[in-house]
């Protein structure tokens, strides 16, 4: 591994990363290690590092990153940010990590199982309505406290979902989705970082 | 003691409401549907009017962070909803971290952003919907603690010695746009099961998350769900829990189906039943077991019943 | 006598002192109003002093001395500002006692603001757990303690390791303080060493983000501290102190290693930012000065120091200083109240 010498600097990548402008102050940050120190996956797999990966978006080192399984790793449980002394919105950079990574075809292997999910989902307006024998056992529980047997949720919020994930274009973003091209990821920052030339 | 916690709960809530629209959790309802019910039946009991609507859709929060759905999407079926809350003039109640969690922080970016809140509007506009940012949104928990007095008042089976391990879950804390607890040191949950006679115990990892959150149970549950947990029981027996109680049904499915899975792998049986604090407010209060649903759970929770004193067959279970 | 060339002291603190000796010096009569009931302020109730570890009583004892001495300086402790009045340029000042009955009323030429600081409440940090674990202090209640061991008083138990922790509130914008306070990097390394100093088997950690270390002998000090009385300089600010069988737990990245860290410890001592004290927003609306958005008082243009017409400030009421600086400040003020004097 080369000595990194921030010479393959990605212009503009932290614009391209906080592609929704939700963000926006990651260079505000400190690197105080505050979020580090209250992560739970950090505690486990020390090379998951939300320091080290916001050094490395504003210093443009995209490969890295984009190609490690460390991104994916994040339950999302905003320990980060909840601690940061200048309210850095972590869990939303990595939210659009993953996205940029599944554009370059990285990591889809942990994105299909979802679209499975999703699919249902725009037929149901509900996430996680199971097939036909989950569904007999719901039903089964709902009638013997009482309720409804299935979650009432009518036909016109069902046909409304759908409608909103064809009109924000996320039908066709779902169905677009496919590992067929898909690239492996590895542990990208366990090397450490200079490893010399 | 912390300033922010000294805090009347009556400054919290400027009153308590006479109808709250109660939002329905997908997760909730369809796999511990003793939640939503055991809600309906304590609000009953304290005459407060629970409004839902079958139009109300998923928050779609879940999908969005497993990186399926695109935020676009995701703003405009939280501005939706929340439309639909807005045309009833009420404030919205959450049962679900997950929904909470999600639409306090989509409901945040629309409301500090018009260009987001145009872009929501413009969509929903098709369907005759119009978010303006007006309902507040609540988890039922804050309201249960604004209660504390009424629903101590109502305990008829008192949870006396009963050691309850409390878990938050992580987007009831992190949802820090004026979260009414103590994000960094919570206590409402622990001050509710008082409240009913219980004996709320801290173990160290009270505030660990429970792994599930976008979709780390399917995709990395072996090389981080388990071990993480792992630890958090582990804290939790040490500290000599013997139920603990979310306020999450997403929560509960980490919390509950896990455990047998944990029991295998390291060989460890926790045995920790995991219910909802709704559940456990209507065990206290007195609602019949047969409509808390407990069927639904994957750790029985016999022992704790027992403990308690409850028939289960004379409740109809 | 209209009080035109009398001097108003507010605040008894080492800068209030430091000014009003120097006022009195110069020849001027000078009123120390001090709302506690004895002379001293913050630097009353440290122990040690940096960077030469120097008793700050020893000081303190020598600048009250030279107070009871002067003709020139009257002492009004136990008392605070009700109101002022400017008229013809001149101040009518009404004081009344803390908490009790009684009145006086000082006219003045000169009016030398000194309030001094305060912590910053650091229970707004639910994660490191102030007011909520025992062990957990501030950096002035440890001062109070390290007192206590100084004479001999061992209860409850002295901690076997105790993790300081800066920035606690500076340099924290989600807590509205984004500016740093300046002097607790200093007497963090103070307290840390006159801890190992104390208990050589001890073992203390200084958790930092930063360490800044500006003036003179101040790096000197640090690195002995390190390098001499052996405490552990670890780079993060904490995430979290958990209570785990009696002892206390940080959790933290150490982020020269890029890995998370747990220490045990008994004590936490949390370097609490430094924020103006209470009464100094109203005192500033009172004799006209401007604050900036902390609260901290603000110098006219091209005049550090000077408020407004015949009102000046020193000390930690402008901002975050040292016991050295504040002393500076107070004698510079003081240059500009007796400036004042001899034009008219």
């Amino acid at each position: 591994m080369p000595r990194e010498k921030y010479r393959d600097k990605v212009e503009g990548l932290f614009k391209k990363a906080d592609m929704y402008n939700l963000v926006e102050n990651l260079e505000t940050c400190l690197a105080c290690g505050k979020c580090v120190g209250n992560c739970p996956v950090a505690s486990l797999n020390p090379s998951y590092n939300p320091r080290q990966i916001i050094s490395d978006v504003l210093n443009g080192e995209a490969q890295r990153w984009l190609q490690s399984e460390e991104i994916w790793r994040c339950f999302w449980c905003a320990g980060c940010y909840t601690v940061c002394p200048n309210d850095i919105h972590f869990p939303l950079l990595m939210m659009q990590l993953r996205y940029l990574a599944a554009e370059n075809n990285y990591g889809v292997k942990y994105i299909m199982p979802f679209k499975r999910f999703a699919l249902r989902a725009i037929e149901d307006g509900l996430t996680f309505a199971p097939g036909e024998k989950g569904r007999q056992k719901i039903m089964r529980y709902r009638s013997n406290i009482g309720a409804a047997p299935w979650p009432e949720i009518s036909e016109k919020a069902i046909a409304e979902y759908k409608e909103l994930s064809d009109l924000t274009g996320a039908t066709e973003h779902l169905q677009n989705i496919t590992d067929e091209d898909e690239k492996p990821v590895e542990f990208k920052y366990l090397e450490g970082r200079i490893t010399g030339e | 003691m912390n300033e922010a916690r000294v805090i009347k709960p009556e400054q919290l809530f400027p009153a308590v409401p006479e109808s709250i629209f109660l939002f329905r959790s997908c997760t909730g309802s369809m796999e511990y549907p003793g939640t939503e019910n055991a809600i309906k039946e304590i609000m009953a009991k304290l005459g407060i009017e629970v409004v839902m609507d079958p139009d109300q859709t998923c928050c779609s929060g879940y999908l969005l962070t497993c990186s399926v759905y695109k935020p676009e999407f995701s703003l405009a079926v939280t501005a939706r909803n929340l439309a639909i809350v807005e045309q009833k003039k009420l404030d919205t109640y959450m049962f679900c971290n997950g929904c909470y969690g999600y639409n306090r922080e989509l409901a945040h970016i629309m409301n500090h952003n018009p260009a987001y809140m145009k872009m929501a509007n413009n969509v929903i506009a098709r369907q005759g919907y119009k978010y303006e940012g007006k309902t507040k949104i609540y988890h039922v928990q804050e309201l249960w603690y604004r209660l504390i007095d009424e629903i101590a008042a109502r305990v008829v089976v008192p949870l006396t010695g009963l050691r309850v391990g409390i878990h938050y879950g992580c987007h009831y804390l992190a949802a820090q746009y004026n979260i009414l607890d103590d994000g960094g040191y919570p206590t409402f949950h622990e001050e509710i099961i008082e409240a009913l006679g219980g004996v709320p115990v801290f173990y160290k990892e009270r505030q660990l998350c429970c792994g599930y959150a976008v979709g780390r149970g399917f995709t990395h549950r072996e090389e981080t769900v388990q071990p993480h947990l792992y630890k958090k029981f582990r804290s939790a027996k040490a500290a000599g829990v013997e139920i603990m109680t979310t306020v999450c049904p997403g929560c509960n499915v980490a919390l509950d189906r896990e455990q047998p899975n944990l029991a295998r792998r390291y060989g460890v049986e926790f045995n920790i039943p995991i219910i909802d604090l709704s559940q456990l407010i209507g065990i206290a209060m007195g609602v019949p077991l047969k409509k808390l649903g407990f069927e639904a759970n994957s750790v029985p929770l016999d022992g704790v019943l027992d403990k308690l004193g409850i028939d289960r067959r004379e409740q109809g279970e | 006598m209209n009080g035109s060339k009398t001097a108003l002291v507010i605040g008894g603190g080492i800068a209030g002192i430091e000014g009003a000796i120097k006022i009195a010096q110069a020849g001027y009569p000078v009123v120390i109003v001090e709302k506690q009931s004895r002379l001293g302020g913050v630097v009353a109730q440290l122990y040690g002093s940096f960077p030469r570890w120097e008793d700050p009583r020893v000081l303190l004892q020598h600048k009250i001395e030279q107070v009871e001495k002067s003709d020139r300086i009257t002492v009004l402790t136990g008392m605070t500002v009700k109101t002022a009045v400017k008229e013809d340029g001149f101040f009518t000042v009404d004081l009344q006692a803390t908490g009790g009955a009684g009145e006086k009323q000082v006219k003045a030429g000169a009016v030398v603001l000194a309030t001094g600081f305060e912590m910053f409440d650091a229970s707004v940090y639910g994660e490191y757990g102030y007011g909520i674990y025992p062990n957990v202090i501030n950096s002035l209640e440890f001062e109070a303690r390290l007192r206590e061991w100084n004479s001999g008083r061992m209860e409850p138990a002295v901690p076997q390791s105790i993790a300081f922790i800066k920035c606690v509130g500076s340099r924290d914008r989600s807590k509205g303080l984004p500016y740093c306070s300046k002097i607790c990097c200093m007497y963090t390394a103070k307290q840390a060493g006159i801890f190992k100093d104390m208990f050589p088997n001890a073992q203390a950690y200084v958790f930092y983000m930063d360490y800044r270390a500006a003036g003179k002998e101040y790096e000197e000090f640090t690195r002995s501290v390190i390098e001499t009385k052996h405490v552990r300089y670890v780079r993060g600010r904490p995430s979290k102190v958990l209570p785990e069988n009696g002892r206390l737990i940080i959790r933290a990245e150490d982020t020269l290693m890029g890995v998370p860290v747990e220490v045990e410890t008994d004590m936490v001592v949390l370097a609490a930012a430094i924020v103006p004290s209470r009464g100094t927003a109203e005192l500033a609306r009172l004799f006209g000065i401007s604050t900036d958005q902390y609260g901290f008082l603000e110098s006219e243009s091209f005049n550090p120091g000077k408020g407004g017409e015949r009102v000046f400030f020193a000390g930690a009421c402008g901002f975050a200083v040292e016991t050295q600086g504040a002393q500076y400040q107070g004698a510079a003020a003081a240059a500009q109240a007796v400036a004042l004097f001899n034009q008219t």
